[in-house]
């Protein structure tokens, strides 16, 4: 029996962690701060978290309950506090974690993660006695499931050091950009904040959502994290996806290159995007964009 | 006072080419420091500015040092000096964490220990996090926002559905993120400084690795259609119009 272990620190992440955990064995068993008793864990080890650190400071802990317990794969998931978990606890454990865009189980354990940016796919084979994987979204194929949903409490003592002063939850509507049909991509070649609208207004023509690149995501902060596309964002296979201003770097192309139909609109007849677009209209975005909403 | 800023130099993938065989070829790309370290370069020139204090840059790396023009690079963006740490450029989270660990544990008191968002090969976003665990110090990932307070220092971090301020004692290693700062572009002065700064090349003991490499191969190409318009917006304009209906 192979029993996999996961570490959650909320209670819906933390069960979906738990249903894609069982796609790599049959037993799963969850430490759980502060995230309560999993449904989709067959045994659940609950820590009361106190509200005063960030949730991190139990790593060290938590590291040291896994070893006593014998486990030998750990996940968390590939959120902010999932890889500050899952490299802490690695480091405890003497081993370097592995993010993993796909899991392959084999005679061995093989992961493969995204290099240079997007631009190949490397694959690992463990070869330590202690496994901790950092599970990308989709790498593994989640199985809805509804254990016994036993649960054992634990007490654990967190690190000093750290004080959480205050958690300010962000506005704005979350999305779901995978999900999405059509995606307007926004990129640099906007010159203001203000002039988003021209796409915002293309979209709703179009019935699409409006995603980004990084830089203006993390750089100018025009649109929140979750909507950038690309290696270190969102990856999106819409059936149109249409990219403004945007120059087609590999570390966005890599978020994008899935879509069915790609359409590039760049001023600069050189931009890499051409060479990755089914259609491409060379020109100034401030001229094309209110005759393409026009003429929708 | 002492910050260190870690850094990494790896190939720019703007010159790394896929071959025939999706296998990937070097031979024009030089080394550069990765975009995301110049973040925390930037960060701890001016946090050091404010106390007087000094920065040390740490990079665990081979050859590519040997260029002079990369260290003048990373000499001219803010670092007092730099440390050369012999190692494999291609070693995991954690083998480059255990030197870097060494490397500081050498250089005696540091107060903050500053990473980037991920390096620009690997892009693991975890040496900061092991390093962290290494030292046994307060350790936090994706900062978007630093200040220093009288017993150390207040970040405000990052998370998917919300933001935290968290106060970190002192020392404490902290990765940043992309939009932390804007690094600077260096001018003639800062480089011409740069050739006189010192550089210290030290050894350390490899740990074994957690994992053995298979492959790396670029992705299959999808194949596009790459039909281009260009000329009057109008009709350029309806043209992708037309287009576009007729999917
Ligand atoms: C490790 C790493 C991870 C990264 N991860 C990501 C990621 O996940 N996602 C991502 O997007 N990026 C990522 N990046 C950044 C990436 O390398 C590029 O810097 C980024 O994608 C560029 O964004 P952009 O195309 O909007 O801007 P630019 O590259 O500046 O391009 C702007 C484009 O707009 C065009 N333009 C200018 N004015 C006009 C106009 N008036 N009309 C029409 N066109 C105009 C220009 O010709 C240009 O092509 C990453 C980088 C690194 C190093
Ligand atoms: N070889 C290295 N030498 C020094 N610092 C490094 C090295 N590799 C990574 N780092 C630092 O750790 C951060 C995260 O790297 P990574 O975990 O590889 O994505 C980088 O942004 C650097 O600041």
């Amino acid at each position: 029996m192979t029993e996999v272990w996961i570490i959650a620190h909320d209670a819906t992440g933390g069960n979906a962690l738990a249903c894609a955990a069982r796609a790599l064995g049959d037993r799963v068993v969850a430490i759980s701060l502060g995230a309560g008793v999993l449904p989709g864990a067959d045994l659940s080890l609950t820590v009361q978290v106190s509200p005063e650190v960030p949730v991190e400071a139990y790593a060290c802990a938590v590291a040291d309950l896994l070893s006593a317990r014998g486990a030998q794969l750990v996940l968390t998931d590939a959120t902010t506090t999932g890889r500050l978990l899952a490299g802490q606890v690695a480091a405890r454990l003497g081993v370097s974690p592995l993010t993993a865009s796909g899991v392959v189980r084999g005679n061995s354990l093989q992961v493969t993660r995204l290099v240079y940016g997007g631009l190949a796919v490397a694959t690992d084979e463990v070869i330590s006695p202690v496994c901790v994987l950092v599970v990308a979204p989709g790498a593994l194929t989640a199985e809805e499931s509804v254990r016994a949903g036993q649960s054992e409490a634990v007490s654990l003592t967190p690190a000093g050091g750290l004080r959480l002063v205050e958690t300010r939850a962000k506005g704005g509507t979350s999305v779901d950009l995978t999900g999405a049909k059509r995606v307007v991509g926004v990129g640099r070649g906007f010159a203001a904040e203000a002039d988003l609208e021209l796409a915002r207004a293309l979209a709703v023509k179009l019935g699409a959502e409006v995603a980004c690149s990084r830089p203006i995501a993390e750089g100018v902060n025009w649109m929140p994290a979750e909507r950038y596309l690309g290696v270190s964002g969102a990856t999106i296979k819409p059936e149109l996806y249409l990219a403004i201003g945007i120059s087609g770097q590999v570390q966005h192309l890599v978020g994008v290159n899935h879509s069915k139909v790609i359409v590039a609109i760049n001023s600069d007849k050189n931009a890499p995007i051409f060479a990755h677009a089914d259609f491409g209209v060379v020109g100034d975005l401030y001229q094309v964009l209110p005759e393409l909403t026009k003429s929708l | 006072m002492r910050i260190v800023a870690c850094i990494k130099a790896a190939p720019d993938d703007a010159d790394i080419t896929v071959g025939p065989d999706r296998s990937l070829d070097f031979t024009r790309a030089q080394p550069r420091i990765g975009a995301y370290d110049l973040n925390a370069i930037e960060a701890a020139r001016q946090l050091a500015d404010q106390v007087g204090a000094e920065v040390v840059g740490i990079s665990v790396g081979a050859a590519e040092w040997d260029n002079t023009k990369l260290r003048k690079d990373a000499l001219s963006r803010g670092l007092d000096s730099l440390v050369i740490v012999s190692g494999e450029p291609d070693a995991d989270s954690f083998q480059t964490a255990s030197l870097l660990a060494a490397a500081i544990t050498e250089l005696g008191e540091c107060d903050l220990v500053l990473l980037g968002a991920g390096s620009s090969d690997r892009y693991a976003q975890q040496v900061g996090n092991q390093l962290g665990a290494l030292l046994g110090r307060p350790t936090l990932n994706q900062v978007n926002a630093i200040s220093l307070t009288d017993s150390g220092v207040r970040v405000e971090r990052l998370l998917e559905d919300a933001e935290q301020v968290i106060d970190a004692d002192l020392p404490t290693v902290i990765s940043l993120t992309a939009g932390a700062n804007v690094p600077r572009i260096a001018g003639m002065k800062d480089i011409l400084a740069a050739g006189k700064k010192p550089v210290t090349q030290v050894s350390g003991q490899p740990v074994a690795a957690t994992a053995r490499l298979v492959s790396v191969l670029a992705p299959e190409q999808v194949d596009r259609r790459r039909q281009v318009v260009e000329g009057d917006p109008a009709d350029t304009a309806a043209a992708l119009a037309a287009f576009l209906k007729s999917l």
